[in-house]
């Protein structure tokens, strides 16, 4: 990774007519309520809402047009995210699905998928989770034990998923499992895209820190699927899964889901700061304008078909340790209760305690870090 | 890199290593001083983005010749110093990658212990930073054609992003260096300890938080994100 250079991000058609017009509809559309709904927004679930932005043309938009979606440029599509997300629109209902489930479909799934999930995704209807983590596989996660064995009628499924985010309001999950008996490690894994009101699954909570409901844990119990459940290649799961994962890494999300704090401490500053919060202000900005040329940059990369894997990962990880940091900062220098009802204090106390989830998510530090190493030669 | 900055950069590379032996000399004679000099006024005509390159290799090669001072006026050396602190930082990294992967004890390379891989993955990450935030800071200066009071905000964010990568990045090439590093014999003091300079040169931390703090505050919280993207992409 010797030489790095800025890729440019020069998307097509006029941008700034794009986010005029996005801003607008998001002074009309974007609801009033609770400013911590604003904080890690990609978590806050609201189907009106996505339904609402999907009627505008802000879901699926990097979708063809005969499947419902925009036939947009992936950069038209990263202008449209980061706006929201510095806006804190509550973007969680269809995250999941527009980020990576239907470009995934889009490109190793069958045409009768295309044609059943694609449409409704790109409506802001259709909600995805992914069903990858196991009690026994997590940073491992080619320990996955959950088989799908081919029978005449179809797949049949057996074992459990864990952390599944948002699979208590999903209507699909795109699902890691091993479908080649005495298979071991990365070979013999193939994704199933499940439709979770088949007969044998059963969801559960698992509530977290922040008494919320995000998470679950999903049992299968001889399920069985259409053989056409099949995503892709049988027994190509492992490589599919890596490149979903590229694009889950880099994005805006991952250096501007605390916007909401930052906008809060900047307001709660007033025009002319004392010395240290000018001081704290600046640094935040400095490392979040950074961030945002690096996440650009990664996008560009990815908008022109290459697979800055290495990139994708340093985004992450720089942008997870911006995320959990603010919080930590503003709390140092700014008085304020730990109960208070202010909007400062509602963000603080949210995301110091959402905050350890971001480097877990989307691949640990460790690993992030391990992925960066091996970029450098080193493993 | 497009054909003419690469050969901008092989001629920079010949001209500073032989500069780094006999003074400054060479430098202005190759016409260096001329880089950023209209073509019509007998100059390169070149933008910033040349001089961000060429100032990458000045900052491994000759970091105490005053090639900055050469190539640009006052109100830019805050901007040069970025893309001289990018170049050292990218040559304190490539020197520990070559060093962990050469380097044996306990029978393996250092670069093979997951302690050392994880520290050196921290150092590239903020070497990233780095040479993302003079690259994007060079777009932005060639965007208003070199007028730095129109990229204040660039210059400040850039400038403190590389400041706050020294700290981090001079201690993880010295730890994984060992006691080699500390020697005079061996090359990493020769871009660390221009590194500990140019944190403090031409505005240190708290000098660029502070200003771009106070103009941040001014645009309000919401006026940041309008501001910050209406200024680039
Ligand atoms: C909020 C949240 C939402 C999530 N949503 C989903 C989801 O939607 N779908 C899904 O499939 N999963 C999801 N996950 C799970 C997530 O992917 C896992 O938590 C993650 O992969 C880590 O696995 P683990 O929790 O089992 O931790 P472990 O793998 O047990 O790791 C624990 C610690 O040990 C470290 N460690 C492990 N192995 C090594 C090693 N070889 N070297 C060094 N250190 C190591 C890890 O880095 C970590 O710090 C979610 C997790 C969270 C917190």
């Amino acid at each position: 990774m010797q030489g790095f250079a800025l890729y440019p991000f020069d998307p097509p058609g006029d941008i700034a007519a794009l986010r005029a017009d996005l801003r607008s509809w998001l002074a009309a559309n974007q609801p009033q309520d609770d400013v911590v709904f604003r904080a890690n927004c990609w978590a806050s679930f609201d189907p009106d809402f996505s339904r609402a932005l999907g009627a505008a043309g802000y879901v699926g938009m990097t979708l063809p047009a005969r499947y419902g979606g925009g036939d947009r440029h992936p950069l038209e599509r990263y202008v449209v995210i980061e706006e929201l997300l510095a806006a804190g629109a509550p973007v969680g209902a269809h995250w999941i699905a527009d980020r990576q489930t239907g470009p995934l479909i889009l490109r190793y799934g069958s045409e009768e998928q295309r044609q059943r999930y694609l449409p409704g995704i790109a409506r802001g209807e259709l909600y995805a989770c992914i069903g990858l983590s196991e009690p026994g596989a997590g940073s491992d996660l080619a320990a996955v034990r959950t088989t799908a064995r081919e029978t005449a009628e179809g797949w049949r499924i057996n074992g459990q998923k864990i952390w599944t985010t948002g699979a208590h309001f999903s209507h699909i999950m795109l699902t890691l499992v091993r479908t080649e008996e005495g298979s071991e490690r990365n070979a013999g894994l193939s994704q199933l895209l499940i439709d979770l009101d088949t007969p044998g699954i059963t969801i559960r909570p698992i509530i977290d820190m922040a008494g919320h409901h995000d998470f679950n844990e999903v049992f299968f119990d001889d399920v069985l699927v259409p053989l056409g459940a099949l995503v892709g290649e049988r027994g190509q799961g492992w490589k599919q899964v890596t490149a979903e994962l590229g694009l889950e890494r880099s994005g805006p999300e991952r250096y501007l889901s605390s916007h909401a704090l930052l906008v809060a401490l900047i307001d709660a500053a007033g025009p002319h700061p004392d010395p240290a919060l000018a001081t704290l202000i600046g640094e935040l900005t400095a490392e979040m304008w950074t961030l945002r040329q690096l996440s650009m940059s990664t996008a560009a990369k990815l908008a022109a078909g290459e697979d800055p894997m290495v990139e994708a990962s340093v985004v992450k990880e720089l942008g997870n340790a911006f995320e959990q940091d603010m919080p930590r900062r503003v709390q140092a220098i700014v008085t304020s209760g730990w109960d208070d009802e202010n909007d400062l204090a509602k963000l603080l106390r949210a995301l110091l305690i959402a905050s350890p989830s971001f480097s877990l998510r989307g691949g640990t530090r460790e690993v992030i870090r391990g992925i960066i190493a091996r970029g450098l030669g080193l493993r | 890199m497009s054909a003419a900055r690469n050969m901008l950069c092989d001629t920079a590379r010949a001209v500073f290593a032989e500069a780094a032996m006999v003074g400054i000399a060479p430098v202005g004679e190759a016409g260096f001083g001329l880089l950023l000099v209209p073509e019509a006024e007998g100059g390169f005509g070149g933008d910033w983005g040349d001089v961000n390159a060429v100032l990458q290799i000045a900052g491994v090669v000759v970091p105490d010749l005053p090639v900055a001072e050469l190539i640009a006026g006052e109100t830019l050396q805050p901007a040069a110093t970025v893309s001289l602190m990018a170049g050292a930082m990218g040559q304190a990294l490539a020197l520990s990658i070559d060093h962990v992967n050469t380097r044996q004890q306990f029978g393996r390379p250092l670069g093979k212990f997951q302690a050392v891989q994880q520290s050196l993955a921290v150092m590239a990450c903020e070497v990233r930073a780095v040479e993302a935030a003079a690259a994007a800071l060079a777009a932005r200066l060639d965007a208003v054609g070199l007028d730095a009071a129109a990229a204040d905000f660039e210059i400040a964010a850039a400038k403190l992003r590389a400041n706050r990568a020294v700290g981090v990045v001079t201690a993880i090439a010295h730890q994984v260096h060992g006691a080699i590093g500390f020697t005079e014999e061996y090359d990493l003091h020769r871009v660390t300890v221009p590194l500990m300079r140019w944190r403090g040169a031409h505005g240190n931390d708290a000098f660029w938080a502070a200003r771009l703090g106070r103009q941040v505050a001014a645009l309000g919280g919401r006026g940041l994100w309008e501001t910050m993207t209406a200024r680039g992409a």
